[in-house]
């Protein structure tokens, strides 16, 4: 690198300064391996079943942009306020920044997000695909039918959503107790999917025939009506238990009983701690029976111990054999459970009677809460007639016209956020098939996977190229540079103390405020995208760095030291292999 | 106006009165509380100075290069390991013609861990191309850093004001401090002969080949050789504004003195002492302060030494394989004097052990009684083997 040597004699300092740039030496030239801004997925947008942006959204909420939260949210998911509400969050359990400190309050912040949208017309300034002229059936109002019906619309479809009820939502309306969603809130967001175009017929219960005539005024059908028929326990007079769905329905509906005294509820999921915490501020004292053990319960862990403080009791490995009607209300015999070692085929702890131990609880009443069943056959699919495909949240079958089938009717996990991937997976499903045809659909949906799946981006679907596909490989915290976080507690709105929960059905938990909800999504760490921190460009020994509207690297002084990378926060680079290119 | 200061507190006293601009620094002790009191006034307002913090001393001296590239007055400081640290880039500073001022407080280097003083560090560095100050007391600290800035400005190269360990970094003595205006008057505002400039872009420091090198360096060499003549010019100066000079060494009592003590930085006033006995008991000795090391100041040592019948050098350094250093550059200024005198080498003080009165006597009558000196450097007071 010879450039022409001055010899600056001023002062006789004979010191060695050149005109030549340095940039005459390409160091790009030595370079095996390249940096690359990889956009990979963050862990909590792969563990969420509906696949949200997380750290978009959460760079949104930290720089005061609750309305850009709101849309990024709403790509992916239309209940932002309701799942603020209900999910189990999942996304959290799956958070890098847990390793650090504490998870993001992710769902809070979602909740904040949520009800921040109070706008009456509101219309949400997100993508949609012109009207394709097609038209779908949706059977079922709760959250999958719901969601189905915000997809399908997004999409170019005319949407019909027929509901039993008088008034829709499924579960979301009439099964969670009002203290954990309130109906204002579920209203409001039924409401943005009614903007979009979606029609919805409530007191219209389907039946078989209008799947045979569905045929002449749809295009497709999507059937998401639940579990209506509640599993009977089926032992000696048992008769007498109430249904614990039909009690929390009861109650939705504005029709609070007395209940005092003792009250026993047979079962272990959400339903069953619902019914029990309704119990509770009804005045009577609940009782969970669990076959298993409470670690073994379904039910999520925060509501698990939510009840537990509200006064409800659990006991476990407990089984109900018989029921008599006694002086005070019911003598319930329960015969006492032990595990034995081994798992049940659905991988669940097996248990085994313990012979002899047997015991008799005098309760008021009982209530069953051991899960349901599709009402009517045709809400299952039947095998063996045409072609039938499941996927990881819909089964899909075509006689004649595609059926989707999804929510609480096929899926693994019984939940809002599964019911809202319900949606979305048969809406893309069913649109592929029109676009592609039957062979196009797995490997279509496939490449709108979040992360490995099996949640799906429709953003991916609507964009339909390379770049926007949501990177297969996820963050992991040794992917975070974690110099750059300095350790903060997470905030959370607070929640009243048990005395006051079980005083009435009004929500307990309080609301982050602008100023709590923007600092706590400040502490994400935005695994995987590019929040223009700028330490690569301020770290880049080269300067080879440049921001325009895009970061850019010039690769004809880049030399593959992979410093950027490193000094990265959040994993948005990797380093690979490099052929020799230069340019920008 | 006097004030009670430290020798550490007397270097940050006149870099603040120098208006330094960009200060970049590494704490070490004992040199820390040099850069924390100078923090202290960047912080203030007091100086109006750039105080980057860096995580290492090879990059305060990076950085301390950068700032003097873009033509402003810089400073640093360290010690021990830390001079050690900046090593590669001491030969960059000088070769860059940059003048930069570096307080240097002579700290023992490890292993063992020795956080007292010794001069081994600067010494190893002697042949950087920085020039070179050793001090005997705060007062000259005080007045040797204002002069480096004038110097180094003057000459275009860097130089290190050295302070021993504790003995004079953490002693606290009377410091005449004189105003600002006196002190602008002496070190008036930097006039760069370097500076980056982006309206007129270049770059400094690039590949030199075989057939320029050398003029470079020939030139680095020459300006060392009109140093002694600069620095007697501008202690003239000096003496004028505030009274009092140095000289590139002192000679006390070596007119008539059969023996010369070479001595340098606090061993020096130790050494004033032990003349005035070694006198009172009728021996003629004197002494001989080296204050400037790189340039060796050739001509002066001579001079003051050429009479004596023997030279003792106390060296408070060791360079293994070969002794002490003072001495070896003595001898090598005298080896071409005819009937030059011989010179006793003497190692002694490494690490902070004390250099007494009785230890310069004992350097003395050893000195007195042999004919010829030892071959090699003789240590005195080790703890005897047991």
């Amino acid at each position: 690198m010879a450039g022409k040597i001055e010899k600056d004699r001023e002062g006789r300092l004979h010191i060695s300064r050149s005109s030549i740039s340095s940039r005459i030496n390409k160091t790009g030239s030595w370079r095996y391996l390249k940096p690359v801004y990889a956009g990979r997925t963050a862990p909590c947008s792969a563990a969420c079943p509906a696949g949200e942006d997380v750290p978009h959204i959460e760079h949104l909420a930290s720089q005061g942009q609750f309305r850009g939260a709101l849309d990024t949210i709403l790509k992916e998911n239309p209940f932002p306020a309701v799942c603020g509400h209900v999910c189990f969050h999942p996304c959290e359990s799956a958070c890098n920044r847990s390793c650090l400190d504490a998870p993001l309050a992710i769902n809070a912040i979602e909740r904040f997000v949520g009800c921040s949208d109070t706008e009456e017309k509101m219309l949400p300034l997100i993508q949609t695909v012109p009207p394709n002229g097609r038209r779908v059936a949706v059977i079922g109002s709760g959250p999958s039918g719901l969601s189905a019906a915000y997809f399908f619309c997004r999409l170019g479809y005319r949407c019909d959503v027929y509901e039993s009820e008088k008034e829709p939502g499924g579960l979301l309306r009439w099964g969670i107790p009002s203290y954990r969603l309130p109906a204002a809130i579920l209203k409001h967001e039924i409401k943005r999917i009614e903007n979009l175009g979606a029609q919805i017929y409530c007191g219209r219960k389907v039946s078989a025939s209008f799947l045979r005539t569905a045929e002449e005024r749809y295009h497709a059908i999507f059937i998401g009506c639940g579990l209506a028929r509640p599993i009977r326990m089926q032992i000696a007079g048992d008769v007498q238990a109430l249904d614990g769905l039909t009690f929390l329905k009861d109650i939705r509906n504005g029709n609070r009983g007395a209940f005092s005294g003792v009250s026993a509820i047979i079962g272990g999921g959400n339903a069953a701690i619902d019914v029990a915490r309704s119990l509770v501020r009804l005045g009577s004292h609940p009782i969970i029976l669990y076959r298993r053990r409470v670690e073994d319960m379904p039910a999520f862990e925060l509501e698990i111990g939510m009840a537990q403080q509200e006064g409800v009791d659990i006991r476990e490995l407990t089984t109900p054999v018989r029921m008599d009607k006694s002086a005070r209300g019911i003598a319930l015999r329960l015969q006492k459970m032990a595990t034995d070692g081994f798992e049940t085929d659905s991988g669940r702890a097996r248990v085994i009677p313990i012979r002899g131990e047997r015991e008799t609880l005098p309760v008021q009443q009982v209530f069953t809460a051991i899960g349901a069943e599709a009402e009517n056959p045709w809400q299952q699919p039947k095998n063996g007639s045409g072609s039938i495909l499941h996927l990881s949240h819909c089964t899909l079958t075509t006689v004649g016209f595609p059926i989707a089938r999804g929510g609480d009717l096929v899926n693994q996990v019984l939940s809002v956020s599964d019911a809202v991937a319900s949606g979305k997976q048969a809406a893309m499903a069913i649109d592929s098939y029109f676009q592609g045809g039957w062979a196009s659909v797995e490997k279509r949906l496939a490449d709108c996977r979040v992360g490995q799946g099996p949640a799906l981006s429709l953003e991916s679907y609507l964009m339909n190229d390379v770049s926007h596909q949501r990177h297969p490989q996820l963050v992991g915290y040794h992917d975070i540079n974690t110099a750059y976080f300095l350790p903060a507690d997470r905030a959370e709105p607070m929640v009243a103390g048990p005395k006051e929960r079980r005083a009435s059905f009004s929500e307990y938990r309080s609301d982050f405020t602008t100023r709590s909800a923007a600092d706590e999504a400040g502490r994400c760490f935005n695994c995987g995208i590019c929040n223009d921190c700028d330490n690569c460009r301020l770290f880049c020994p080269e300067t080879a760095v440049s921001v325009e509207d895009t970061r850019r690297i010039d690769m004809d002084y880049c030399k593959g030291c992979g410093v950027c990378v490193v000094e990265c926060p959040r994993g948005a680079m990797t380093m690979e292999e490099a052929e020799h290119e230069t340019g920008s | 106006m006097k004030q009670v200061l430290e020798g550490s507190h007397a270097v940050s006293e006149a870099v603040r009165l120098a208006r330094v601009q960009v200060v970049s620094a590494y704490p070490i002790t004992p040199q820390t509380h040099i850069v924390e009191a100078i923090s202290e006034h960047c912080s203030s307002g007091r100086l109006a100075a750039r105080f980057m913090c860096v995580e290492s001393e090879h990059s305060a001296m990076a950085s301390v290069i950068g700032a003097a590239s873009g033509g402003v007055r810089t400073f640093t400081a360290t010690s021990g390991q830390g001079l050690a640290y900046m090593h590669e880039l001491l030969h960059w500073a000088s070769g860059a013609r940059l003048p930069i001022v570096m307080a240097e407080v002579n700290r023992a280097l490890a292993p063992g861990w020795n956080i007292w003083v010794d001069q081994t560090d600067s010494l190893s560095q002697r042949d950087t191309g920085w020039i070179q100050f050793y001090c005997e007391d705060g007062q000259e600290v005080f007045d040797t850093t204002l002069m480096a800035y004038r110097l180094a400005e003057e000459i275009n190269l860097p130089i290190m004001v050295i302070l021993d360990a504790f003995f004079l970094s953490h002693t606290y003595e009377p410091v005449d401090i004189p105003d600002q205006e006196l002190v602008d008057r002496f070190v008036p505002p930097m006039e760069p002969k370097i500076r980056l400039d982006t309206a007129d872009p270049h770059a400094l420091g690039q590949m030199v080949p075989p057939g320029a090198y050398m003029e470079m360096r020939y030139d680095i060499q020459q300006a060392m050789e009109r140093v002694p003549f600069l620095y007697r010019q501008m202690e003239g100066i000096f003496a004028e504004l505030f009274g009092r000079a140095y000289g590139d060494v002192e000679a006390v009592q070596c007119d008539d003195a059969d023996i010369v003590l070479v001595v340098s930085g606090t061993a020096t006033g130790t050494c004033r002492q032990a003349l005035s006995d070694l006198r009172s008991q009728g021996q003629k000795v004197g002494m001989l302060k080296i204050k400037m090391f790189r340039p060796f100041p050739d001509e002066s040592i001579r001079r003051a030494l050429n009479g004596a019948a023997k030279i003792a050098v106390v060296d408070r350094n060791c360079s293994f394989g070969a002794g002490g250093i003072f001495a070896q550059e003595i001898r090598s200024t005298l080896c071409n004097l005819e009937n030059g005198p011989p010179v006793f080498s003497y190692i002694a003080g490494l690490g902070g052990r004390d250099i007494t009165v009785d230890t310069l006597e004992e350097i003395y009558y050893r000195t007195k009684a042999l004919e010829q000196p030892d071959m090699q450097s003789v240590w005195i007071g080790l703890e005897p083997e047991t």
